[in-house]
C-alpha cells in the first residue's frame, strides 16, 4: 500500500511535466488547429538556456523565471518569422514546418551545447519525508507545486483577464474577433509565446529526473501527446486532467505491469484506445464539420 | 463633415468584380438603407468598409482614408460591424461576448451605464449571460449581436440583414431598438436589408444597389412612394 502511494504520487509529479507541455500544445492546437511537433525542442532549448544561465553563476530561482521569460519571447518571435508567412497554408504545409522547426532546433542544440548528456540541477533535495507511511521525495513534491502554481496562473491569465478573453476569442474565431478590435495575428503570437513557456517549464522540471541532452523530450512529448489526446486536444483543462492521469497510469503500468522499459508503449496504447473509443477525448466537444 | 463616404469604390473576390464603382455618403448620426436583390453587392460593400475585401476608390470615415488599413484598426477608429450570421463567438459565454464589445473602451464608468442599458432593451440577455452564446436563439444572437455593437460606442454601425430569420414581432423589436440607439447616441446606421419596406420606414435616405452599382438613390420617404421604383428594385 505504501509504494503503492508513493508510485501514485511519484506519478502526480510526471504527470505534472506531461501536463504542462500537453498545455503548451493545446494552446497551440486552438490558435491554429495542429499541433505543434516543435513543441518538445522548444522546451528543451529553453532548458538549455536555463542551464547555461545556472552554470554561469545565476541562482536557480532566478534563472527559472528569466528562462521562462525568454522561452516566452523565443515564442513569440517564431511565430512572428516562422509561423505567420505560412498562416494561411494548408494544414499539411504547417505540419512539415513545425517538423523542419523540431529538427532545426534539435540540431541547434546539439550545434551549441553539444550532445554530452549533462546533470540538471534540482533545487529540491532527494531526501523523502514521510507522509501516510510512504516515502515522498521533496523533488516530486516540489514539482507538483510548481506546475500546479503555473497552471493555475495559466487558467488565471485565459479565465480572468481581459488579455486571455481576447487570446480565446482570436483563437476560436478570428473573423469575429477581428470585427470586435481584437488584433488576431498578435494575440496567436502570445499564444505561441505562452505554449513556448509552459512547455519550456517541463523541460526544466524533466531535466534533474533525465539527464539534459538535446533529445532529452522525445519521449515526453509521446505522454504529452497522450495527454492532450486524453483530455481531448481543444481543452486546458482536459490537458491538466489528461497529463495527470497519463502521469499515474504510466508510473503504476511501470511498476506493476509492464516494467520500466514499455512505459512508453502505455502512452501509445492511451493515444490509440483514446482515439478509437472516445476520439474527443475527456473534455473534448465533439467536432462538426459543414461538407 | 461627412460620418461615411464612398467614392467609385471597386471590389470583388479574385477574379470576380462584385462592385462596379458605388458611391455613397451619410451624415452624422443617419441611418441609411442599402437595398437590392441578393447578389447586388450590398454585403460586399459593407465589407469593403471594414476591410473585409480588396478594394479600389475612396473610402473615407469622418474624413479619413480607410485605404489599407485593418480590421482591427478601423474597427478601433470607430466603426462597429454586425455581419451576415452575426459574428458571435460561440465558444464564448453571452457575458464574454458583450465584455469584447467593450473591451478597448477607457470609459469604466460609461461602460457601466451603458451595460445597464444593453439589459433594458434586452433583459433576456441578463437572464443568460453565463450561458455559452452557443445556447442562444437565432433572435436572441441578433440581440446579442446589437447589444455587443452598442457597447462599442461606434460612430458608425453596419448591420448585415438585423432581421434574417426572425420572427416579425422579434424583427419589430430589434427595429426600434436600432432606432432609439441611434437617437440616444447619435450613431450612424448603414443598414443593410431585404425587407425593403421595414429599412424605408427606419432609414431617412436609402441606396439602392443593382449588379455591383447604385441604381436609385434618395429618401427613403420619396422611394417608399414611388410605385415604379419600388416594383423594379424592392420587389413588394
Amino acid at each position: 500500500m505504501q509504494e503503492f502511494l508513493q508510485q501514485v504520487v511519484s506519478g502526480i509529479a510526471s504527470g505534472g511535466i506531461f501536463a504542462s507541455l500537453a498545455l503548451a500544445l493545446v494552446l497551440i492546437y486552438n490558435a491554429m488547429g495542429l499541433v505543434n511537433f516543435a513543441q518538445g525542442e522548444m522546451a528543451m532549448f529553453a532548458t538549455f538556456v536555463a542551464y547555461a544561465l545556472i552554470e554561469n553563476g545565476m541562482s536557480y530561482w532566478i534563472a527559472l523565471p528569466l528562462a521562462l521569460v525568454l522561452a516566452f519571447a523565443g515564442g513569440v518571435l517564431i511565430q512572428r518569422v516562422v509561423i505567420r508567412p505560412v498562416e494561411r497554408a494548408p494544414v499539411l504545409t504547417l505540419v512539415i514546418v513545425t517538423l523542419g522547426l523540431a529538427t532545426l532546433i534539435n540540431g541547434l542544440a546539439g550545434f551549441v551545447f553539444g550532445y554530452i548528456p549533462r546533470s540538471f540541477p534540482s533545487p529540491f533535495s532527494v531526501q523523502t519525508v514521510s507522509v501516510l507511511g510512504a516515502l515522498i521525495s521533496f523533488r516530486d513534491l516540489g514539482v507538483i507545486a510548481v506546475s500546479a502554481l503555473v497552471l493555475v496562473l495559466i487558467y488565471l491569465l485565459l479565465q480572468r483577464t481581459t488579455l486571455g478573453l481576447a487570446m480565446r476569442a482570436a483563437a476560436h474565431n478570428p473573423d469575429a474577433s477581428r470585427l470586435l478590435g481584437v488584433r488576431v495575428s498578435w494575440m496567436l503570437a502570445l499564444g505561441w509565446g505562452l505554449a513556448s513557456a509552459v512547455g519550456a517549464l517541463s523541460g526544466i522540471m524533466v531535466a534533474p529526473i533525465l539527464l539534459l541532452e538535446p533529445n532529452m523530450m522525445q519521449t515526453i512529448i509521446i505522454y504529452a501527446f497522450a495527454a492532450a489526446v486524453l483530455g481531448g486536444i481543444e481543452s486546458p483543462l482536459g490537458a491538466v486532467v489528461g497529463g495527470l492521469i497519463v502521469g499515474i497510469t504510466v508510473n503504476l503500468a511501470g511498476a506493476y505491469l509492464v516494467g520500466g522499459d514499455l512505459q512508453l508503449a502505455v502512452a501509445f496504447l492511451i493515444i490509440v484506445a483514446v482515439l478509437v473509443i472516445k476520439p474527443n477525448g475527456l473534455f473534448g466537444r465533439p467536432s462538426v464539420r459543414r461538407v | 463633415m461627412e460620418l461615411l463616404e464612398l467614392e467609385e469604390v471597386h471590389a470583388g473576390y479574385g477574379p470576380t468584380q462584385v462592385l462596379h464603382g458605388v458611391s455613397m455618403k451619410m451624415a452624422e448620426g443617419e441611418i441609411i438603407s442599402l437595398l437590392g436583390a441578393n447578389g447586388a453587392g450590398k454585403t460586399t460593400t459593407l465589407r469593403a468598409i471594414c476591410g473585409g475585401v480588396r478594394w479600389d476608390g475612396a473610402i473615407k470615415l469622418s474624413g479619413r482614408s480607410l485605404h489599407r488599413m485593418s480590421t482591427e484598426d478601423i474597427v478601433r477608429s470607430g466603426l462597429a460591424h454586425v455581419p451576415e450570421g452575426r459574428g458571435i463567438l460561440t465558444d464564448l459565454t453571452v457575458e464574454e461576448n458583450l465584455r469584447l464589445g467593450e473591451h478597448l473602451r477607457r470609459d469604466r464608468d460609461q461602460v457601466r451605464k451603458d451595460y445597464v442599458r444593453v439589459f433594458e432593451y434586452f433583459p433576456v440577455l441578463r437572464e443568460r449571460r453565463r450561458l455559452s452564446a452557443s445556447t442562444l436563439s437565432g433572435g436572441e444572437q441578433q440581440m446579442l449581436a446589437l447589444a455587443r455593437a452598442l457597447l462599442m460606442r461606434p460612430r458608425l454601425m453596419l448591420l448585415d440583414e438585423p432581421s434574417l430569420g426572425l420572427a416579425p414581432l422579434v424583427v419589430r423589436a430589434i427595429f426600434e431598438i436600432i432606432r432609439d440607439i441611434n437617437r440616444a447616441d447619435g450613431v450612424g446606421v448603414l443598414l443593410v436589408e431585404q425587407n425593403a419596406r421595414l429599412a424605408l420606414e427606419l432609414s431617412t435616405h436609402s441606396y439602392v444597389l443593382e449588379v455591383g452599382r447604385v441604381a436609385v438613390a434618395g429618401l427613403s420617404s420619396e422611394l417608399k412612394g414611388n410605385d415604379s421604383v419600388r416594383r423594379s428594385y424592392l420587389g413588394y
